[in-house]
């Protein structure tokens, strides 16, 4: 980097630390560190929301899973403004009229300690371990991409953020998050600004979405059929984005501490509301345009070539090992290839001035057959990285978008896009840390310890328990290597593990009034997660093959029917519901 | 339960008007989505 880039990357972090702290005086209660007093306007809770859920693995790896599989990743956000509206209707009038801090209190009048204490300890551990793959995701790469320790670069990105989370709650959060997202907003329209500003003078923004759409990359809109049956190992399509982005929405939302913990924080029902909302309405298409750069820098590497692998670490890996010789023939074969896609561009964006159409959609196959050459020889690649002997990590998605930054950008602007990757993941990570906190001192601490403390010890504590998990976050993020697919796939797989049970058991507290039996509920939030870990284990060994979106369905409809099946067996006490 | 002053929808007469709108927007998007694709893919 550039010292111009370091200057902007060290003055945009300090600036927001410093804003962080600015504001971060509170009340010194539990109400005022956890919920910021319940005193925010929708405006803030929307960017709140919005700065939670998008931490830095989206403005990283979704570029460049537009690159490698096409757009078709926004469909796993379509049921997600429907959870919301769900959300808006069942979760959010009751947990505002029981004043509660976290979502499983609710569960603790509705049922029992121990249902509520199982549910909160299940968020607690999914959430604990993807947030430290959420504070590793950016450290890795830029620790790949600069060369910067990996230690020290876990310990400075979690590090900073524990500052102004622990010293000022849930106001610090909110309040940077909103600077924060200013910032990555700027950062990426002017990214995007550049990829289609540094194409060829004669190629259009439609020549470059003609390109890109013919290389399958806007396969924005897919059905999930094939050959008339319906493929339920494909990850992202129209049915499973519905259905189980319904699912995985209204658990995040609804049951989700972390989110829970953003619109508790808003001034009335109304607020709270209105957050939701708004960001049912922004989220898709928001997710839309980032993956658009994707798809965009896919066509800037038709006219500029693309590295045959973006994590030069491993391609060194490659350079040391037995292998070293075949790859030096591979990579010759690529660049021809590369060669002819330039001159084959070239000669399609001259037939599109001249406005040749049949000559266009000639030159249009032969770069297709091109890209195919260039994907096997890419692929080729990937094994080698995979096999023993070189014993690599050969999912280079994470490091598409940003290898194109580095290469490609201007200076200063890299800087702020290095600082974006900060901001993004501080965001998403600070809400997390603040709301593990809130779930150990409210579910835990406040329940089980018989000595009643004053809210100045108990507001003193929080910040321990802020601190305590800030620490247990980087200590995941240095023991998380090697996770193999995308990092954002990673995150949304642990969740679907535990997400889909979490909700089951308020979906039986909202909607099966006659289950009053915590026992009941209990038992079959445990026999649900056993089911959706059997099911997970047998797809990861090839028994059969399902999209891990499903898996949040089936721990939710799994606790509905173990709730019924366990409610005949089992005989109950009879509880009065708080509702 | 009972929705008091200060928890009635802006703009519209109730909330349900707003959950229509976002559903609404979602199929509105899905459908220009399909389109985007039919027409670049």
């Amino acid at each position: 980097m550039s010292q111009l880039d370091w200057i902007v990357l060290i003055v945009t972090l300090l600036a927001i630390i410093t804003y962080g702290l600015y504001k971060s005086r509170t009340t010194h209660n539990l109400d005022g560190y956890f919920l910021s007093n319940r005193s925010m306007p929708w405006g803030l809770v929307l960017l709140s929301i919005m700065g939670t859920q998008a931490s830095a693995i989206t403005f990283l790896s979704a570029p460049g899973q537009a690159y490698t599989d096409g757009m078709r990743f926004v469909q796993y956000y379509f049921g997600q403004p429907l959870a919301l509206v769900v959300v808006c209707i069942v979760f959010v009038p009751i947990f505002r009229k029981l004043k509660v801090y976290t979502a499983y209190e609710f569960l603790e009048n509705r049922f029992d300690n121990k249902t509520r204490s199982l549910t909160s300890f299940l968020f607690l551990m999914q959430r604990g371990l993807s947030t430290g793959i959420s504070v590793f995701a950016p450290s890795i790469i830029l620790s790949s991409l600069f060369g910067w320790n990996i230690y020290y670069t876990n310990i400075l990105m979690g590090g900073l953020l524990i500052i102004y989370t622990m010293s000022g709650g849930a106001k610090a959060v909110a309040y940077t998050q909103q600077l924060q997202l200013i910032i990555i907003f700027i950062g990426m329209f002017l990214a995007a600004y550049m990829v289609v500003n540094m194409l060829p003078k004669n190629v259009s923004f439609v020549d470059a979405l003609k390109v890109s759409g013919k290389m399958g990359k806007l396969n924005v809109i897919t059905t999930g059929f094939e050959n008339g049956k319906f493929n339920w190992s494909d990850q992202y399509n129209l049915l499973s984005g519905l259905i189980g982005g319904f699912f995985l929405g209204l658990s995040y939302f609804g049951a989700d501490q972390s989110q829970v913990g953003r619109y508790l924080t808003a001034r009335s029902l109304k607020q709270s509301r209105m957050g939701l909302l708004m960001h049912g309405l922004v989220k898709v298409p928001m997710q839309f345009l980032i993956l658009l750069i994707g798809a965009l820098v896919f066509t800037f590497y038709q006219f500029n070539k693309a590295p045959i692998f973006f994590n030069d670490v491993q391609i060194k890996k490659i350079e040391r090992s037995v292998y070293k010789d075949s790859f030096a023939v591979v990579q010759q074969q690529y660049n021809a290839i590369a060669l002819q896609k330039e001159n084959t561009i070239v000669a399609y964006s001259l037939a599109a001035d001249q406005k040749n159409e049949s000559l266009q959609a000639q030159k249009l196959n032969e770069l297709k057959m091109l890209q195919s050459g260039s994907d096997s020889l890419r692929k080729k690649v990937k094994r080698w990285i995979a096999t023993k002997e070189v014993k690599g990590d050969n999912n280079d998605t994470n490091y598409i978008f940003l290898r194109f930054v580095v290469d490609y950008l201007p200076v200063g602007l890299v800087g702020l896009l290095i600082a974006i990757i900060f901001l993004a993941s501080w965001g998403s990570i600070a809400a997390a840390i603040n709301s593990l906190a809130s779930c150990s001192m409210v579910d835990f601490h406040r329940r089980f310890t018989k000595k009643k403390e004053s809210g100045e010890n108990e507001y003193k504590l929080s910040k321990w328990y802020t601190l305590g998990w800030g620490i247990f976050c980087i200590i995941v993020a240095m023991f998380t290597y090697n996770i193999g697919n995308s990092l954002i796939e990673a995150v949304n797989v642990l969740g679907s593990l535990f997400y889909g049970v979490i909700l089951g058991v308020f979906l039986v507290a909202f909607f099966m009034k006659r289950i009053k039996s915590g026992h009941v509920v209990f038992w079959a939030a445990v026999l649900a997660e056993l089911l959706v870990l059997t099911v997970f284990i047998l797809t990861k060994t090839g028994v059969f093959k399902m999209g891990f979106l499903w898996l949040n369905p089936i721990g939710a409809f799994g606790v509905i029917f173990f709730s019924s099946l366990l409610d005949k067996i089992i005989p109950q006490k009879q509880k009065p519901s708080p509702l | 339960m009972k929705e008091t002053d200060n928890d009635k929808a802006p703009l519209f007469k109730n909330w349900n008007y707003w959950y229509v709108l976002v559903i609404g927007f979602l199929i509105v998007l899905i459908i220009l989505f399909s389109l985007f694709t039919k027409q670049f893919a």
